[in-house]
C-alpha cells in the first residue's frame, strides 16, 4: 500500500502557515515564500508522513488523495 | 466564581471594543511600547501574515539576555518556556504534542457536549428570570464550563482558577508581587495535577497531554505544566472576551442580525467568524500588536527591518485592511480572506476551533431562547474588566 502514488492539495486561502506540515513530511511539502505551504512533487508515496501531515494541519488546509482515483484519504471524515 | 474588579481609568466612560478605531494599515513604522522600547507596528493585513509566519520573527529572541523590556509588569504570557515562547523545532515538537486534540475533527467531537453547556445555561438564565446579568449566568460560565470538563476538572474549585487566570493576564490591574504569587500558586497546581493523571489517567485533555508527551518524549515536565495552566488561562479568557463584546455590539446596534443568529444556525458560523474579524479583544494598552523579534534583517512592506528589533503586528488594523476587507460589518458576508484573529504562523492560536464552537453555539442558543434580549442600560453605563490584556463587560445588564 505504501507505494502508491498520492496526491496532496493545499487550499492556499485557508493556510495559515504554521509550518507543521512542512515540518512533518519535509520531503513533501514545503512553505513558500508567500509563508503558505505547497506540495514539493506532483505526486508522492509517504502515506504514513502525509496523513500526519494533513491531521496535525491546525486549519484543515491539507488533504491527501489517492492519484488514481481522487479519493481522500486524509483527513479521514 | 468570582472575578476582581480593577479601579476603571479616570476620564469619562470607555467606548465598546466593536467601536474603536483602527490604525490605518500602511506601512511598519516605528513607535515605541509603554516601556519606551522602540516597535516596528505592522498593519496591512499581508505584511501582519507575513510578520507571523516568517521564522526570521520569533518569540524566544523578546526574552533573550541582550533583549529589551517589552512589559512594564511580566505576566504568564513572559514566561520562558512555554509554547508561546519558543520556536523552532522545539516548538514544533511540542505543538505537535497537543495539536491532535484541538484539529477541528477533534472539536467537533464536543459539540453536542458543549451544546449541553449551553443549553443548561440558558435554562438557568429563563428560571431566574427577567433582568438578569449574562456575564454572570453566560458568557462566563460557559467558556469556564467546557475548559473544566475538557480538563477533567470538575471536582476542582473553580473560583480559584479563575482568580489565578486573572492575574496570568493582568496588565496593570495587579502588582509584580501579586502575579507572582499568584503565578506560583497555579504552577503548584498544574505540577499536581500532572503527577496525578500520569498516576490515574481519564479520558480528559490533562491525561492525553501526559500521555503523548510521555510517549514522543517531546515536552518537559515544566512546558507540561505551563501547557495546562495556559489552558486553564485560554478557557477561561479570551471566549468570554468575544461573546461579552458580540453581545454588547448585537443587543445595542443589530437587532436583526441578532434574530438571523437566533433563527440559523448557519447564520450563526457566519456572525462568529465577521465577530471575530471585527471586534478585537482589547485596546492593546500594552502593546500595539502580538510582539516579535527579528534574528536577522528582513523586509516588511517595503521597510527594512534590523535583525534584533521588536515588531508588534497588529491583527485588529488587518482584519479592517480596506485592500482585503469591505469597510462596516456585514455580519453574515463570507469573509473570504481568513481573519488574523488566531494569529497566523506557527503559533497560531491553539484553541480557535473550540473559541468559535464556543461562540457559534452561544450566540445562537442565547438569540433562538431570547429573541427579545436587550440591554437594560446603555453602552456608556458598562462596568469593564480593565487593567487586564482583554477589555470586556464586567456586568452586563439584560432584560426580556
Amino acid at each position: 500500500m505504501s507505494t502508491e502514488e498520492l496526491l496532496v492539495r493545499v487550499d492556499q486561502t485557508r493556510c495559515v502557515g504554521t509550518g507543521q506540515c512542512a515540518r512533518t513530511a519535509p520531503d513533501d511539502l514545503a512553505l513558500g515564500p508567500n509563508g503558505r505551504a505547497y506540495p514539493r512533487n506532483p505526486h508522492a508515496t509517504d502515506r504514513d508522513l502525509l496523513t500526519e501531515a494533513a491531521e496535525l494541519c491546525p486549519v484543515e488546509a491539507l488533504s491527501v488523495h489517492l492519484a488514481a482515483t481522487g479519493e481522500q484519504i486524509a483527513p479521514a471524515d | 466564581m468570582t472575578v476582581e474588579q480593577s479601579q476603571a481609568p479616570a476620564g469619562g466612560p470607555l467606548i465598546p471594543l466593536h467601536c474603536l478605531l483602527h490604525a490605518e494599515p500602511g506601512p511598519p513604522r516605528l513607535a515605541a511600547l509603554p516601556t519606551g522600547t522602540p516597535v516596528w507596528v505592522v498593519t496591512r493585513h499581508a505584511d501582519v501574515r507575513q510578520a507571523l509566519t516568517d521564522p526570521r520573527l520569533d518569540r524566544a529572541s523578546l526574552y533573550a539576555p541582550d533583549a529589551p523590556q517589552v512589559t512594564l509588569v511580566p505576566n504568564l504570557l513572559d514566561a520562558p518556556d512555554t509554547l508561546l515562547n519558543i520556536d523552532g523545532p522545539e516548538h514544533q515538537a511540542l505543538r505537535r504534542t497537543v495539536q491532535r486534540a484541538f484539529t477541528p475533527r477533534a472539536i467537533e467531537r464536543w459539540r453536542p457536549w458543549v451544546a449541553s453547556v449551553v443549553e443548561d445555561l440558558l435554562d438557568g438564565v429563563a428560571a431566574a428570570g427577567s433582568p438578569a446579568d449574562v456575564v454572570a449566568t453566560f458568557t462566563r460560565p460557559l467558556p469556564v464550563q467546557v475548559i473544566s470538563r475538557l480538563m477533567g476538572l470538575d471536582n476542582h474549585d473553580l473560583s480559584r482558577l479563575s482568580h489565578w487566570s486573572d492575574h496570568a493576564l493582568s496588565a496593570t490591574a495587579y502588582t509584580a508581587e501579586e502575579i507572582q504569587q499568584a503565578m506560583q500558586e497555579f504552577g503548584a497546581f498544574g505540577y499536581q495535577l500532572v503527577t496525578e493523571r500520569r498516576k490515574a489517567p481519564g479520558d480528559d485533555l490533562v491525561s492525553s497531554l501526559v500521555l503523548a508527551a510521555d510517549e514522543t518524549g517531546g515536552a518537559t515536565e515544566m512546558q507540561l505544566t505551563m501547557l495546562v495552566i495556559g489552558l486553564v488561562v485560554a478557557g477561561h479568557e479570551t471566549t468570554m472576551t468575544t461573546l461579552g463584546n458580540a453581545l454588547v455590539y448585537l443587543l445595542d446596534e443589530n437587532r436583526e442580525g441578532w434574530a438571523r443568529i437566533g433563527a440559523d444556525p448557519a447564520a450563526a458560523v457566519q456572525a462568529t467568524e465577521q465577530a471575530l474579524r471585527t471586534i478585537p479583544l482589547g485596546d492593546r494598552s500594552t502593546a500595539p500588536g502580538l510582539l516579535r523579534r527579528a534574528n536577522a534583517d528582513l523586509e516588511i512592506g517595503g521597510v527594512t527591518i534590523p535583525a534584533g528589533s521588536v515588531v508588534a503586528a497588529d491583527p485588529s488594523s488587518a482584519n479592517h485592511d480596506p485592500a482585503v476587507y469591505p469597510e462596516g460589518i456585514d455580519l453574515f458576508a463570507p469573509l473570504g480572506t481568513p481573519s488574523l484573529t488566531f494569529g497566523a504562523g506557527p503559533h497560531h492560536c491553539l484553541g480557535a476551533w473550540l473559541a468559535r464552537m464556543e461562540l457559534e453555539l452561544g450566540l445562537h442558543g442565547l438569540a433562538r431562547r431570547f429573541p427579545e434580549l436587550r440591554l437594560t442600560e446603555p453602552t456608556d453605563r458598562i462596568t469593564w474588566r480593565t487593567g487586564l490584556l482583554t477589555r470586556s463587560p464586567l456586568t452586563l445588564g439584560v432584560a426580556w
